[in-house]
């Protein structure tokens, strides 16, 4: 898919439609080196997050149970918040978040322009 | 050479509450003390003689109120003669007769025979159709007759009579209570409570001729009516007399034992004769004799404590209380309750809601109380009464107020011989010592080690406090009440599973909202667990929420630490064939997949699978999903059997064959394993199986709540069956019953120890009707399972979102 250029630090790409994401779901995008969860809630909203689990046994976050703007890791069964990838009491710990955005039906998902985002100078 | 003692001969004769409960304390106390024999006239087992009331109205069947089964009396080596009345006691040489003509010799005998109904003596009592309220055959008798006649009458506005009177209702019948006082309940309640109750009773359909007095029973044969000596009449074709009991001192009067009312007795059950005893309803003690249950266990226990030498405070009578067993009516009464000089007197008397209470205290002690309407603090109160509690605030504000008050614990206050459960005769002490020494924390706990609060539940909150009074710091209110399923709800599991069946909830989005969660899409324990209970509840309705599932049980794989997935696919009963095999090796190449493992489950695990290749695999391999990721039916390991092995008696292979197809796909509350065995040599392990099947010559025992795992349990044997049917319809009605009560990820082994053996094996396999509707219920269930695999493959749609991952490149051509 095409690399869409942003004006910010950031590079959004394409990563498919709103209909290519079940709610409550995770799908695994794998965008350049990076593996990323992306999640759709029961709200539409759609989040991306590093496909890692913030505990101590590793694993991947994808397969976890969604609920409201909540994922609860599928390994340790940490609470996650979407919004801002922090992991809720009474645990902690931070999963790197993605920003997204939603143009019509299609979902973007940025990735940092020095960190494998296309460098446009 | 040791001269090994001869065990004392003790002989009992009265197979009923009173006296089996003498001889179980006994058993507690000294088990080598006596060797034991029984004699009872009734062709049952010790029921529970309080419940009679509920098989008649057919909320319990007679197997429901079985205190000790046969297994009981054979377990304990009590030799046990039903059907046999004993008919003479030689008091001179120590020896009793029966009426089949055995005669056994005791060194100790207790008498414990109860009492009769008693038969008013007026002309034509002895007409067809009269019968009194005692026992199971009375009880039959009054099952048939509703079914054959219109009309009945009651005569006794007691507690036994509007009891029977209620049951007849129930069942169909037109039905007047006829009493000789003005007020039924006379003897416990006063004029308000009496006239509540009547109200209430006669707006459910009872009938009621207060103030008569029997003169005849009309009829030819058969009774059709009843005289007055009013000289009115009722017409009548079916007449229970429940007029009052009286002791039945028969065989101890013929036998030279001194009986007055009852058969006398001293502080410790002690007759005039030496060496025999007599406990229960049949005695009189101090000129009283009594005719409800917690005395006869008071009575028991110290007797018991006696026999076997243990020290105990003499018996000084007991406080009684009356809890009417009619649903639908709560009326209780204990200690005083007529209003008398020098007492004083807490009383609220609500009309509209129709509740009546009334405490009574003297020198600011409460002595006795009535509740109608609210039955509530009914245990409490029984318990203040008991100790002669001072009247406080919270008390009052208990009894009432319209708030709920704490009124702090009075456990304390109860004396170690207090029988805190009425039904089981459980005392203070018993729940004490259990507590203590068993490390018990919750009352579910106390309830499987002690029976306290097992019957009727009333005592339960008795139970708690002294729960809260051993444990004093280290007490865990919330553990101790039922657990919350997540921290979602305060709601426990049977609350929520009840509501869900009466509220018609279908989707786990309803529970939530209807049943008023804190967390409007629930969290990762009521999600998986709410999705089982609505598939277990309404299976041909609920539709699978995937997103409810965890990992494994949504990918049909087993996850990885490296995020790689195990396929396992179903080998039935761990064969295999050649053609099988080549298969599974060849994807085993094609895929690239790690490691071949031979499971503990007689099958073979691929490691190593990536994600998106699981469709494939599937596909490829052509096979059922071996559900190695589920909370579901996992293998049946089996062992070769009458097949090939020289020692096999039955073909165990075969039958794993069967029951694994049978019950594959199926959810169950935990994951669930399954062996069969061909010989007792149980080579393929049974007892750490959930369900352990062991072929004997003719016989198939079955063994259930074994655990291999983390907290490691034996099975333990279930029954043993004849027939390869009988097999199947248990094994299917066991594991309904289990996925009807389990708490979701609660394994057989912790289930049944939670439910007690005994009472699933009345539910699966002595409760005939019961087994069978489990059975029928466990089709209906399997008639919904689809193959997981084929179903993924079959729906593009679902693939394509479940397994195949996104692929963007970052880099620009």
């Amino acid at each position: 898919m095409e690399p869409i250029l942003n004006r910010n630090e950031y590079t959004y790409y394409l990563v498919g439609n709103v209909d290519d994401f079940t709610e409550r779901l995770g799908r695994v995008v794998h965008l350049g080196k990076d593996k990323i969860a992306v999640f759709k809630t029961t709200d539409g909203q759609i989040y991306a997050l590093e496909n890692k689990s913030p505990g101590p046994r590793g694993g991947t976050i994808a397969e976890g149970i969604i609920s409201g703007e909540v994922l609860f890791d599928p390994i340790c069964d940490w609470k996650i918040s979407l919004t801002d990838g922090k992991v809720l009491d009474p645990d902690t710990g931070q999963v790197r978040t993605y920003p997204v955005q939603i143009h019509g039906n299609e979902v973007r998902v940025g990735l940092l322009k020095n960190e494998g985002g296309l460098l446009h100078e | 050479m040791v001269k090994v003692q001869e065990r004392r001969h003790l002989v009992l004769i009265g197979n009923g509450m009173a006296g089996i409960n003498t001889v179980e304390q006994i058993l507690k106390l000294a088990p080598s003390t006596y060797r034991i024999t029984v004699f009872g006239s009734e062709p049952y087992p010790n029921y529970n003689r309080i419940q009679l009331s509920y098989v008649l109205e057919k909320s319990k069947a007679v197997e429901d109120i079985i205190l000790n089964d046969w297994d009981w009396y054979l377990e304990n080596g009590i030799e046990l003669h039903t059907g046999t009345t004993v008919t003479h006691i030689d008091t001179e040489q120590k020896i009793v007769k029966a009426d089949n003509g055995i005669k056994v010799p005791y060194d100790t005998l207790i008498i414990a025979t109860g009492s009769n109904p008693f038969m008013l003596p007026v002309p034509g009592a002895d007409k067809e159709g009269i019968v009194g309220f005692r026992d199971i055959a009375d009880c039959q008798n009054m099952l048939h007759a509703a079914d054959q006649y219109k009309k009945a009458a009651v005569i006794g506005g007691g507690l036994l009579g509007l009891e029977a009177a209620k049951g007849l209702l129930k069942l169909g019948m037109d039905v007047t209570v006829v009493h000789l006082f003005e007020e039924i309940m006379e003897r416990q309640l006063d004029h308000t409570a009496s006239l509540m109750l009547q109200a209430e009773l006669e707006s459910q359909g009872l009938k009621f001729a207060t103030g008569k007095q029997t003169e005849e029973f009309l009829g030819d044969d058969r009774v059709s009516g009843i005289r007055f000596t009013d000289g009115t009449t009722l017409d009548a074709e079916f007449v229970v007399m429940a007029v009052g009991i009286r002791p039945n001192t028969a065989l101890a009067k013929k036998s030279g034992i001194e009986v007055n009312r009852g058969i006398l007795v001293d502080d410790f059950m002690r007759t005039s004769v030496p060496d025999i005893y007599a406990v229960g309803e049949c005695n009189e003690h101090r000129g009283i004799t009594y005719g409800l249950v917690a005395p006869l266990f008071e009575q028991g226990a110290i007797l018991a404590k006696y026999l076997c030498g243990v020290e105990t405070k003499p018996y000084e009578g007991s406080v009684v209380s009356t809890q009417l067993k009619i649903s639908g009516v709560d009326v209780f009464s204990a200690g005083e309750f007529m209003d008398a000089e020098g007492l004083s007197i807490v009383r609220m008397h609500d009309d509209w809601r129709r509740i009546y209470k009334k405490v009574l205290l003297r020198g600011g002690r409460i002595v006795g109380g009535v509740l109608i309407g609210d039955g509530k603090e009914s245990s409490r109160l029984q318990q203040w009464i008991r100790t002669g509690t001072v009247m406080t605030e919270a008390i009052h504000d208990a009894i009432v107020g319209q708030a709920s008050v704490e009124t702090g614990n009075t456990a304390a206050d109860l004396a170690d011989e207090e029988i805190v459960c009425g039904c089981n005769g459980v005392t203070k002490k018993h729940i004490v010592d259990a507590i203590n020494e068993k490390g018990l924390t919750t009352v579910e706990e106390i309830k499987v080690a002690t029976s306290a609060s097992r019957s009727c539940g009333g005592c339960r909150p008795v139970v708690e406090q002294i729960l809260q009074y051993v444990l004093g710091d280290k007490y865990d209110s919330a553990a101790a009440k039922q657990e919350a399923i997540c921290s979602c709800t305060t709601l426990s599991r049977d609350e929520v599973v009840t509501a869900i069946k009466e509220k018609g909830l279908i989707t786990s989005k309803e529970v939530r909202y209807a049943l008023d969660w804190d967390n409007p899409e629930g969290c990762s324990k009521c999600r998986p667990a709410l999705n089982y209970y609505l598939g277990m509840i309404w299976p041909a309705e609920h539709v699978d929420e995937k997103d409810s599932r965890f990992v494994n049980e949504r990918m049909h794989a087993n996850i990885q630490k490296d995020g790689t997935f195990g396929v396992v696919p179903r080998m039935y009963g761990g064969v295999t064939t050649p053609e099988d095999l080549r298969l599974i090796a060849d994807i085993a190449d094609k895929y690239n997949v790690k490691l071949v493992k031979v499971t503990g489950g007689q099958r073979l695990d691929l490691l190593g699978v990536k994600k998106e290749d699981l469709p494939k695999i599937w596909k490829d391999l052509g096979m059922p999903s071996g559900y190695a990721y589920a909370k579901a039916l996992r293998t049946v390991k089996t062992c070769v059997g009458s097949q090939f092995c020289r020692f096999g008696t039955k073909d165990s292979m075969g039958m794993g064959i069967i029951l694994e197809k049978k019950f594959e796909r199926l959810d169950m509350p935990a994951k669930f394993k399954l062996a069969v065995n061909g010989c007792p040599r149980n080579c393929a392990e049974s007892s750490t199986k959930d369900i352990g099947i062991v072929g004997n010559e003719g016989a198939w025992e079955i063994y259930v709540g074994g655990n291999g795992g983390i907290k490691a349990r034996l099975a333990e044997l279930l029954c043993k069956v004849r027939t390869d049917e009988e097999l199947l319809e248990i094994v299917s009605a066991f594991m309904q019953y289990y996925r009807e009560t389990g708490k979701y990820l609660e394994r057989t082994s912790e289930w049944i120890e939670r439910m007690g053996l005994k009472s699933v094996t009345e539910a699966v396999v002595n409760d005939l009707d019961n087994r069978r509707a489990l059975a029928e219920r466990m089709e209906v269930a399997l008639a919904q399972v689809k193959e997981p695999w084929s179903e993924i493959l079959n729906n593009s749609n679902l693939r394509e979102r479940m397994f195949e991952e996104i692929n963007v490149s970052t880099k620009q051509d």
